[in-house]
């Protein structure tokens, strides 16, 4: 290795380093603690791998490694926490967040009746390019009083960096001239306009007469507008959003019902008070959030906040994320209305894997043994058509199926088809045994060209000789076909039919776009239709149910239905031996 | 004069670039034009950037639903008033102070629709219900029924082996709601005081049955043929073979640029017994504002003082023809004229006059799937009315755990 090589790899090394060592902190930042950890063991793992001769052959393993957790194992993880939660809709948040919402929100302060109200002023200092500077002072006026306030001094942020509380105070300006922590401050007006004590025509407001802040913004202005940019993405952005400012015990802040161009009297609905509860012998105190009008304390139950209106009854303020145990699955047993067209459900689930995957393997495969015939003539153009349903996204060609095919009065199947025929016009998508019939024929359309691609594959490995000696030995086509050509098929396609197989079990976009479901089965008290797969009935369930969706209980299905096809998946490969087959 | 103009550009342009706080619009199609041009004139006067983003209808309330729990996401959303009650209660939305808006110029109902437990969620741009839709070349305005009867006698007149006589997309609960609240049902009891009981269903009463047996008949009469859904409602009326239908105002551009004669009346002038008039659901579609958005009190004022007043609402209508919200778009509309005749706005807007709002609450995503299976059971006579409403309410309760 040439010196040059190995400067390379060191500066790799360095960079993907660097590269790492960012993103673990940046994933810290973003309280993503899980994955930083896991990009932070796999950065030691491989600076060991690269450095120590004996992990040579990790090198290559390892980037592989991190996908595979990164897109499978993770994911995994995630829907198996999130089955013991109750996340969905009214449980989006987590405690602390709600908690955060309701003290700092806008939407959580109230505006007494007939509040005060001033407008305001912003006054700006400029840099030597003079260029504004996020150095300002606010004047906030009426008719008759004016009030300063300095740059606030308390600002919070939250996890994100965005601003959620911002304080200052208010000091009343006397004749022009005000002193705020040891500094003095003063007005400056046009020299014509003495004498008047308006807030019209102020030019600037000095600081111990060295540092200059010069008119800049005002929303009632016109002639500041130019400055507008500056103000609402900077000062107001950084500053003023969620700034309270402090006035003799009354808040204020930029009023939302005057579209943000005064500031108005406004207090704070929800406020946190530590009281003390007698646990036995010891006394604990608690931090609780109360209810600074009524004074009452907000109510916790079912997992969200709960205030009393002014007829005393409780309404939901806000819901959070937590844990629940295993409510979700026991959901599954004891709900009657989950458990009660599951196993029609379940038995039809199969069926239809099942039955999809022998009939397009049966179409596929005639198809396949009439191309491998070497007396057909112009085999190419035969098998680009028949590969065509196979290219024709399925998106499109089952609602063509749908609507074009199966209508009951204007579909071709029955306006033409059987009305030339003479027979009554069936209900293919409304009758519960036609639907399935109907879900089968557009299935085995969609699938015999992936089962017709991989026999024809699979026949060409199939030696000639044997056939040469089966016609030797007398043997009919049909005998050459079950002796020689199935067995020997089934060697290379078994392993691909259950994973077919496994794929049908889980089709829930051609069950969506064909029939929905549909139709409904009747007498039962859930939307659950006679095509209804597990998955297509658990979609229903938990994203159409009652209260919009519900994430925690859509993951414990899913956790079941792995279940169910891991389960079915580890018998069919042990008794079929197919894997044992392929491996010899 | 020009130095200064460009000095002021660049100046714009520099301050844009450096503070890059901007307001994200989702919208579907039809408005994103004219929202990135009112956009200019926000951006004009307060220097934030408006970004209008375009996103299928059908896609913005889960799209919005993901990325606002993630802090992110849009900081305006343009959608339905029925997203309202799933969304604030999540907590997603912000609420609009009724102070800051000229509330006596939209339509009550649009701010009704808007409204989830008292507070206001969203501004209306547009309110809209179906109405009938009749062709001229079958049906004259002097012969526009006034009554069930009349309806299906005059469909039965017209129905043939290629035209269809009176169509309505049967299985369909939203199309088909006119009949049941004519007929006295309803789908949960509502007091302007405490809104919506959602243990008070109404959609297996007297009324409600009623409503099953007719649209049975129009099935057993021959006046609609089995599998009438809306694609093929929608392409036969354009090629002129049905008579009379229900829909909506979103619908009628594609027919007028067919060149299909036509003319609209109200539901609510249709009787389905004497003094009881069909009432339509009534939708709306608004403006929302993310409530998790670091922008939102400059997206609120985008909406209040920009996309929300007679001309933005005026510009939402031009875009999209449904009903305007605002009582004093009409007259800009006389004024300027629009892309739907007059006639036919102020039909729709009396149909929507007269609705009933949709409920906006979270509960109603429990009762569009199970009765749109009773729907298509009575339709196939796969079970009577009463047992397949008794069973949709049943299933309705066992959903809202009742």
């Amino acid at each position: 290795m040439n010196k040059f090589t190995t400067f390379l790899i060191w500066i790799f090394i360095g960079v993907m380093n660097a590269l790492l060592v960012w993103a673990i902190l940046l994933l810290f930042i973003l309280a993503n603690y899980g994955l930083a950890v896991v990009i932070s063991i796999f950065l030691v793992l491989t600076d060991w791998a690269i450095f120590s001769k004996k992990a040579y052959p990790y090198r290559y393993t390892l980037p592989a490694l991190l996908f595979l957790f990164i897109l499978t194992i993770y994911p995994i993880y995630y829907t198996i926490d999130t089955s013991f939660t109750n996340y969905g809709t009214g449980h989006l948040f987590t405690r602390t967040n709600a908690i955060d919402t309701l003290l700092t929100d806008p939407t959580y302060y109230f505006e007494p009746e007939n509040p005060k109200t001033y407008d305001f002023k912003v006054f700006v200092r400029y840099d030597e390019q003079y260029k504004p500077t996020e150095d300002f002072l606010l004047l906030l006026y009426d008719e008759k009083n004016m009030y300063l306030s300095e740059k606030p001094v308390t600002l919070e942020y939250d996890s994100r960096g965005n601003l959620i509380y911002a304080e200052s105070e208010l000091f009343p300006v006397e004749r022009d001239q005000i002193t705020v922590n040891n500094a003095t401050y003063k007005i400056i007006r046009p020299t014509e306009s003495l004498g008047t004590s308006g807030n019209d025509s102020i030019m600037a407001i000095e600081k111990d007469g060295e540092i200059r802040y010069t008119y800049f913004y005002s929303p009632v202005d016109p002639l500041t507008s130019t400055n507008s940019a500056f103000y609402n993405s900077v000062l107001r952005q950084n500053y003023l959003k969620s700034l309270n400012l402090v006035l003799k015990g009354q808040n204020f802040r930029l009023s939302s019902s005057t579209i943000f161009k005064k500031f108005s009297e406004a207090y704070r609905v929800y406020d946190t008070s530590v009281k003390a509860i007698v646990d036995g012998e010891r006394e604990i105190y608690k931090t609780v959030l109360v209810n600074t009008l009524t004074n009452k304390e907000l109510v916790e139950r079912d997992f969200a906040f709960w205030d009393y209106n002014e007829n005393g009854e409780l309404y939901r303020l806000i819901g959070y994320k937590d844990y629940i145990g295993g409510e979700n699955f026991a959901k599954i047993i004891t709900d009657p209305r989950i458990s009660g067209p599951f196993f029609k459900i379940f038995g039809w689930n199969f069926a239809y894997a099942g039955l999809s995957v022998l009939f397009t393997f049966v179409v596929g495969l005639a198809f396949a043994l009439v191309l491998n015939d070497v007396n057909l003539k112009g085999k190419v153009v035969y098998r680009t058509l028949l590969i065509i349903p196979w290219a024709i996204p399925a998106f499109i060609s089952v609602l063509v199926w749908r609507n074009g095919f199966f209508n009951e009065t204007y579909g071709v199947i029955n306006k033409f088809l059987m009305g030339s025929l003479g027979i009554e016009s069936v209900k293919w998508l409304n009758d519960p045994f036609w639907a399935k019939v109907a879900i089968l024929i557009t299935n085995t359309w969609l699938g015999f060209p992936y089962m017709m691609t991989i026999s024809l594959g699979a026949l060409q490995s199939i030696p000639g000789e044997l056939y040469e000696a089966a016609v030797i030995d007398g043997a009919t086509r049909w005998k050459q076909f079950k002796q020689i050509t199935l067995p020997l098929l089934m060697v290379a396609v078994a392993p691909l039919l259950v994973m077919s197989f496994a794929f049908n079990f889980n089709n829930f976009t051609l069950i969506y776009l064909l029939t929905g479901g549909g139709p409904a089965m009747a007498g039962t008290s859930t939307p659950a239709g006679s095509t209804d797969i597990l998955i297509s009935y658990v979609y229903k369930l938990a994203f159409e149910g009652s209260h919009g969706q519900d994430f925690g209980f859509a993951s414990a299905i899913s956790m079941i239905i792995f279940a169910i096809i891991a389960v079915f998946s580890y018998f069919n490969f042990r008794f079929s031996g197919s894997f044992e087959e392929v491996s010899r | 004069m020009k130095k200064g103009l460009i000095l002021t550009l660049v100046m714009l342009v520099g301050a844009l670039s450096l503070f890059s706080q901007k307001l994200t619009v989702w919208s579907s199609e039809k408005q994103v034009d004219f929202m990135k041009r009112i956009g200019q004139e926000f951006t004009r006067d307060t220097g934030i950037v408006v970004e209008v983003q375009m996103v299928n209808f059908g896609d913005i309330k889960s799209k919005f639903l993901t990325a606002a729990q993630a802090g992110e996401g849009p900081d305006i959303i343009v959608g339905a008033n029925d997203w309202v009650g799933e969304l604030a209660l999540n907590g997603l939305l912000e609420p609009i102070p009724k102070s800051a808006i000229e509330l006596d110029k939209f339509a009550p109902s649009g701010i009704q629709a808007f409204t989830y437990e008292g507070k206001l969620y969203g501004l209306p741009y547009a309110i809209e219900a179906v109405g009938l839709l009749y062709n001229r070349d079958y049906v004259s305005d002097d012969e526009v029924p006034t009554n069930i009867d009349e309806l299906m006698a005059l469909a039965k007149e017209l129905t043939t082996d290629e035209t269809v006589g009176f169509a309505v997309v049967p299985n369909d609960f939203y199309q088909t709601y006119g009949f049941f609240s004519g007929y006295g049902a309803y789908v949960f009891g509502y007091d302007p005081q405490t809104g919506y009981d959602i243990t008070d269903i109404g959609l297996n009463n007297e009324g409600a049955i009623k409503t099953g047996y007719l649209l049975k008949s129009f099935f057993d009469e021959g006046i609609m043929p089995q599998g009438m859904g809306y694609t093929i409602m929608d392409s036969m009326f354009t090629d002129g073979l049905i008579a009379m239908m229900i829909n909506g105002p979103w619908s009628v551009k594609t027919y007028i640029n067919a060149g299909i004669d036509f003319g609209v009346v109200p539901l609510t002038s249709i009787e389905v017994e004497p003094g009881k008039p069909m009432r339509p659901f009534v939708g709306s579609q608004g403006m929302m504002i993310n409530s998790r958005s670091e922008n939102k009190a400059f997206a609120m004022e985008f909406v209040i003082n920009y996309l929300a007043t007679a001309e933005g609402i005026y510009q939402f209508y031009i875009a999209d023809p449904r009903g305007p919200s605002r009582l004093d778009v009409a007259k800009i509309v006389d004024e300027q004229g629009g892309p739907v005749p007059g006639d036919m706005v102020a039909a729709f807007t009396e149909s929507a006059a007269g609705g009933i709002p949709m409920p906006n609450i979270p509960a109603m995503q429990s009762v569009w799937q199970p009765m749109s299976d009773a729907l298509n059971n009575i339709i196939n006579g796969t079970q009577t009315p009463e047992d397949a409403l008794n069973d949709a309410v049943s299933k309705i309760k066992a959903a809202l755990k009742l």
